[in-house]
């Protein structure tokens, strides 16, 4: 709640400042602004070829920008690997789930658990019990501990989703990027999704990218409209519907809106 | 009950590993000694492909720097003073090359089998792991490197005696020729206890979260870099226990065939070795001991009779592993291959009940409901 009230004056937790992404030539984000205050929930939409995917590319170090700036709690995250921005504490869901097949829920949740990721660390440590406790609270959160010990590959497509979702709470991060959570979700399990987001929302911060518009309604958070790589407008879904640039862009296309 | 069952497949290697050489030939008994040795360098692959997913084709490398290790070593150990081993002399050479001189150690030597070759892959892997080079690009630079080893050692007559190789069955350990068959009864002994560090070593990396973060790798690297794992370290360190694992695996071999020569580089042998893994089972260890050892018998037994068929034996197994057998004989046997052929030939095995099922009072009403259409007995 007083993320929410005292968002203006609170200083961004993340924060992409001009940036800008040129492959070969043709310019996948040009000039990006967008902050994200502690706390928030944020949807960003755009039709497709918007930039969204490279957006969550720049942020988690696999694309480095080629002007511009991301700064996460005060501190550029530019030239830093992918591995180290994670311990940061910026969480990843990609857009197919992608978990380890061949191993069990609980396994892939025991690679994904806070902690060191060292060789040495995995080869003679153990799991402390805190650790194995979260790794058992995550499996009752998405449902999974009746399959814990099954093949994750054999898992059904929404249960494949959430135990990406699991694993990325396992990491215990401050942002949680999360690209197409409910994508191929049944109807009930998008809505368990959702709420699953939105109380996620206030601990974390939340920035879910998506194309299925009611599930964007039922978050009911800010929404950031993407176009050709650079912010459109943003505002509640009410306000972004209302414009005439992003029906014009996007939401034009779409019967139901 | 369980407990015996687990002690018995060790009870059945120790006694096997103490029956035969009694029961075996010397030449057979060697025979063996030196495919078992080989099931260490297909131990190493198995953990590096079958687990982590890299295809090496330049295994070759760390295998013979280990065998090089033990064969200067005992090309020195039985000198006089002042002496040099003998094939210095062809090529004109009158000191002892500064590189040889440590190997005079027993400890120097014994350490440098395996750490060497793990230093070599540590380094080689670590720079084409940080470079992100992976799938058959890091294939072919692990053969690429093999050749270049290749070429080099053979082309230095004046260090090692270039193509000619260094041979070791001349020389005494402890007043005893490496050659004789109470030697080589003994080196068998030594393949045996170390095969099984080896398999035992390998089953501690891979079953607990290390060896979790392995298949991770193999299966979907970038998800783990994001979860914060910095894969690098992981891949450069597997590679440089599998670079150890094929120094021990080539001394060994070298010890027990007489002779190391580039050959243990050629492009052939270091695929080989590969097919070996692929048709006893990716992913298995067993499986990788058991390729080593049954392919190159039965190729010792084939040559002997039909010396040109083996090569094509020996390729249309590795189509046939390829395209029927995906996890090779042990994947096939653990996935109940046997059942499948039992079935086949009319006589098949009797299903597993399910007692949960037949105590489950809904499946129970069903059956009722469902038995109440069909007459008692009526069913076909």
């Amino acid at each position: 709640m007083t993320a929410s009230t005292a968002a203006p004056l609170v200083a961004p937790l993340l924060e992409l400042r001009g940036v800008s992404v040129s492959f070969d030539g043709f310019w996948a984000l040009n000039d990006l602004n967008l902050s994200l205050a502690p706390g928030e929930l944020r949807a960003v939409i755009g039709p497709n070829g918007a930039g969204k995917t490279t957006f969550l590319d720049v942020i988690t170090g696999k694309v480095r920008p080629t002007k511009g700036d991301v700064v996460f709690r005060g501190r550029s995250l530019l030239g830093i690997a992918e591995h180290r921005i994670a311990r940061l504490g910026i969480g990843r869901k990609f857009q197919t789930p992608r978990i380890y097949q061949n191993l069990s829920p609980r396994r892939n949740l025991e690679l994904a658990v806070k902690g060191s990721h060292s060789p040495f660390k995995l080869l003679f440590g153990s799991l402390d019990s805190r650790q194995r406790q979260r790794v058992q609270e995550l499996l009752a959160l998405v449902g999974l501990e009746t399959h814990a010990a099954r093949r994750a590959g054999s898992l059904s497509h929404g249960q494949m989703q959430w135990l990406e979702i699991a694993m990325l709470l396992a990491q215990d991060p401050y942002v949680l990027l999360v690209d197409e959570p409910v994508a191929g979700l049944s109807e009930e399990e998008t809505e368990r999704t959702g709420a699953l987001l939105r109380s996620l929302a206030g601990d974390h911060t939340v920035l879910v990218i998506e194309h299925d518009m009611d599930f964007i309604r039922e978050l009911d958070c800010p929404v950031t409209v993407l176009h050709e790589g650079h912010v459109l407008c943003e505002g509640t879904m009410e306000t972004v519907q209302s414009d005439p640039r992003v029906i014009e862009v996007y939401l034009g296309v779409e019967d139901d809106v | 009950m369980a407990k015996f069952r687990t002690w018995l497949p060790w009870l059945l290697l120790v006694a096997a590993a103490l029956v035969l050489p009694a029961i075996l030939p010397p030449f057979r008994l060697n025979l063996l000694g030196r495919f078992l040795s080989l099931g260490i360098v297909a131990l190493g692959i198995d953990l590096i492909w079958g687990f982590t997913g890299m295809l090496s084709l330049g295994q070759g490398i760390f295998f013979a720097l280990g065998g090089y290790a033990i064969g200067m070593h005992l090309q020195l150990l039985s000198l006089a003073p002042g002496e040099l081993p003998e094939f210095f002399g062809l090529y004109g050479v009158k000191q002892l090359p500064a590189f040889w001189q440590p190997f005079q150690s027993f400890v120097f030597t014994g350490l440098c089998i395996w750490v060497l070759p793990a230093l070599v892959a540590g380094v080689l892997g670590y720079l084409v792991f940080r470079n992100r080079i992976k799938g058959v690009y890091f294939s072919i630079l692990t053969q690429a490197a093999l050749l270049v080893f290749f070429n080099f050692f053979n082309g230095q007559q004046k260090l090692i005696n270039g193509t000619n190789g260094l041979k070791t069955d001349t020389a005494r350990i402890f007043g005893e020729l490496v050659g004789s068959d109470a030697m080589q009864r003994n080196l068998f002994w030594l393949t045996v206890v170390l095969v099984m560090a080896a398999w035992l070593l390998c089953r501690w990396l891979t079953r607990g979260r290390f060896g979790d973060a392995l298949i991770a790798i193999r299966d979907d690297e970038p998800r783990l870099r994001f979860t914060g794992y910095n894969p690098t370290a992981y891949k450069t360190l597997v590679f440089a226990i599998a670079g150890a694992m094929a120094g021990v695996s080539g001394a060994l071999y070298t010890v027990q065939s007489g002779i190391v020569s580039p050959q243990y580089m050629a492009v052939p042998f270091s695929i080989e070795m590969v097919i070996w893994v692929a048709v006893g089972g990716r992913g298995t260890l067993i499986g990788a001991v058991l390729g080593a050892v049954l392919i190159n018998y039965a190729k010792s037994l084939v040559s002997e009779q039909l010396p040109e068929t083996w090569l094509f034996i020996q390729g249309g197994l590795f189509l046939l592993v390829v395209t029927a057998l995906p996890d090779g004989l042990v994947g096939w046997w653990r996935q109940g291959g046997p059942r499948h052929i039992q079935a086949m030939v009319g006589w098949p095995p009797l299903a597993p009940t399910y007692p949960g099922l037949d105590l489950d009072p809904a499946a129970q009403a069903e059956r009722q409901a469902f038995s109440s259409d069909v007459p008692p007995g009526g069913a076909p």
